[in-house]
């Protein structure tokens, strides 16, 4: 009992530790997006960051050491965004598999709107296969088996509902590729508000879902 | 079509009667086909191969009016997709412009779909939003079938300029903003008729692909005819319908080119709702005038009256020496369009063939002969379209149509200009 009672307040001073870390973590984010949104990914300076996020320039350099790491927390964190939004969605939860992995990809995007430039830098730096922005990273291995498994769930769904045959994990994995080239598509896309991703999206949704459904091509 | 061929031959294989019941039945079988097989194409070329048959009027009176009232598809949009395009193109999405907003389309319209929305201001209207991408998917198209048809042009008897003139129409019928104008000429220019109810443009909800205009009440032409609408009723829509399409041709100089059924609302106390403006057809020449030379018979007057009616006819650069070659059929369709010794009216029953079979049989020979002579004027392509499609509605609403009181009512404007 008693080393029950004196355990409890370490923990929860231990827990809101970890809440002020992350509460910190995520001002700077905001920070550092409204910065990109407003200047640009290159012109904003990590002393601009830290002013804004009200911190020492020295602090922030304990949370990310790079503008990767600051992506990386990024992603997670639309991630976890995205996950959120479609548990939330009943409707969309009730759609078709098209139209499903089409909001999915199309919330994303949507998100990522505001800090293109941002993401178009990142997405450079991510090719080099030392980054850790790289999908074969370490650091971004967490995130990635989430995403799996978040898809892996939708797709399991539609394969009990006979709308699609078994595709297992690959079919996850496809999707992850599929993804990342459309989000290359988007970001090199100049049309108005980039209708042409939106018709690629969804034409290559439809005719992916019906190629899988009939089991091939149809000749 | 390799079917319709078989058909011909097989023809000639059997006795008369049974020919003409074969003909009958093959015929409705034909036009659900060639309906069902350009459908599939949805596009461009679909666009094209009805275009082309109007002009050359090669196939059977039903399927060319099954063709007139085909419509270019676009894929069919789902919520998710609808609501991104509008926010593509409008920067907020529906449910922030809009009090309420369905995410359901209730019509496919050309190229896109409609839904149903409620204003901020409680008002009821219809927001038409394109599939994305559409506009650079047909212009790409295009470029494909320009050489596809290169041999046809080369010969003359597909002019370039008549596959240009198609593609300037499909193009337009992509931007929304001119379909945004159109209504409001046509609203305009049609007050005069108070039965007919043409939508107000949003513009502060319109862009190039969203078009928000008001809800139009009515019923397709499918269901106000399961409600058994009296003869008199039909009759009265079917005179009106004309009497409009008159004051478009001969007072607007424009037209609505696209008679689809679908694009005609009925309402039961004899109003008509019109919509879809996309396909409008603003006419460089004046048809009143060609009118006029037609019931002079102009033609007879002087050399220089021929040929500036064949240039009105056949467009300018129509080489005269081949033009002059369809007078004797242009005295023939004078004296069934504009008989000189007007006796009696001419009353159409649309639900008889037989009632307009000798108009139509004397416009397609007429046509045949144009194709013949390379003398297809690309001016005339979407009024043919036009003519072909209003027919396939009158007959489809059963109406009887006294065209000389229409005449009487929409009379062609008087000459204007003189000859050089």
């Amino acid at each position: 009992m008693k080393r029950k009672a004196s355990r409890a307040p370490a923990e929860k001073g231990r827990g809101k530790r970890v809440q002020n870390k992350e509460n910190t973590k995520r001002a700077i984010l905001r920070a550092a997006l409204e910065l990109f949104a407003e200047q640009g990914f290159y012109r904003t300076t990590t002393k601009a960051i830290s002013r804004k996020a009200r911190i020492a320039e020295g602090t922030l350099f304990n949370y990310f050491q790079t503008k990767e790491d600051l992506a990386l927390y990024f992603f997670e964190q639309e991630l976890d965004e995205v996950i959120q939004w479609y548990e939330r969605d009943r409707r969309i939860q009730r759609a078709a598999l098209a139209e499903k992995l089409f909001a999915i990809i199309h919330r994303f995007l949507e998100r990522l709107t505001p800090y293109e430039e941002f993401i178009g830098a990142v997405y450079l730096r991510a090719l080099a296969p030392t980054s850790k922005l790289s999908p074969w990273s370490l650091q971004t291995q967490e995130r990635n088996i989430r995403y799996l498994r978040f898809i892996r769930g939708i797709l399991a769904e539609a394969e009990v509902s006979g709308e699609l045959p078994p595709v297992g994990d690959f079919g996850a994995y496809a999707f992850g590729l599929f993804h990342l080239a459309i989000v290359t598509h988007w970001l090199r896309d100049r049309s108005r508000g980039k209708e042409q991703t939106l018709a690629l999206l969804d034409r290559c949704l439809k005719l992916g879902a019906h190629v899988l459904k009939k089991g091939g091509w149809d000749w | 079509m390799g079917s319709y061929m078989g058909y011909q031959v097989q023809n000639l294989l059997l006795g008369e009667g049974e020919r003409a019941q074969r003909q009958v039945r093959f015929r409705q079988r034909a036009s659900r086909r060639v309906r069902e097989e350009l459908g599939v194409l949805k596009g461009p070329a679909m666009k094209l191969g009805q275009m082309l048959s109007m002009q050359t009027e090669t196939l059977p009176e039903e399927a060319l009016q099954e063709l007139a009232t085909l419509q270019m598809q676009a894929p069919g949009m789902h919520a998710s997709l609808a609501r991104a395009q509008f926010k593509s193109s409008l920067g907020k999405y529906p449910e922030q412009m809009f009090r309420k907003f369905d995410p359901e389309p209730f019509a496919a319209a050309s190229l896109g779909q409609v839904h149903r929305a409620v204003t901020l201001k409680g008002e009821k209207v219809a927001v038409k939003i394109q599939y994305p991408a559409i506009r650079s998917a047909i212009e790409n198209d295009f470029k494909l079938l320009k050489s596809a048809t290169l041999p046809t042009q080369l010969t003359g008897h597909v002019p370039a300029a008549l596959i240009e003139e198609i593609r300037r129409g499909i193009l337009e019928e992509t931007d929304y903003l001119r379909e945004a104008d159109n209504l409001e000429f046509f609203r305009k220019g049609l007050s005069g008729l108070e039965y007919m109810v043409i939508p107000r443009v949003y513009r502060e909800l319109s862009t190039d692909r969203v078009l928000t205009i008001s809800y139009i009440e009515g019923e397709s032409l499918g269901d106000f005819l399961k409600r058994k609408p009296s003869g008199a009723m039909r009759d009265l829509l079917g005179t009106r319908i004309l009497e409009m399409y008159r004051t478009q041709i001969y007072r607007l100089n424009a037209l609505h080119a696209d008679h689809h059924p679908g694009n005609y609302l009925f309402q039961s106390d004899g109003h008509i709702g019109l919509v879809d403006f996309g396909c409008v057809k603003r006419m460089s020449f004046n048809l009143s005038e060609l009118d006029g030379c037609h019931c002079r018979r102009s033609w007879r007057e002087s050399e220089a009256a021929a040929r500036h009616f064949l240039a009105l006819a056949y467009g300018p650069r129509a080489p005269y020496s081949r033009a002059r070659k369809m007078l004797p059929m242009m005295e023939r369709m004078s004296d069934a369009f504009y008989p000189q010794s007007a006796s009696a009216d001419i009353v159409i029953d649309y639900r008889d063939p037989k009632s307009y079979a000798k108009f139509r049989e004397i416009s397609r020979q007429h046509q045949k002969l144009v194709l013949q002579n390379k003398l297809i004027n690309p001016e005339f392509a979407f009024l043919i379209r036009a003519n072909i499609g209003l027919g396939h509605l009158l007959h489809e609403l059963g109406a009887t149509v006294n065209i000389s009181e229409v005449r009487r009512r929409v009379p062609a404007a008087p000459l204007i200009g003189h000859y050089e």
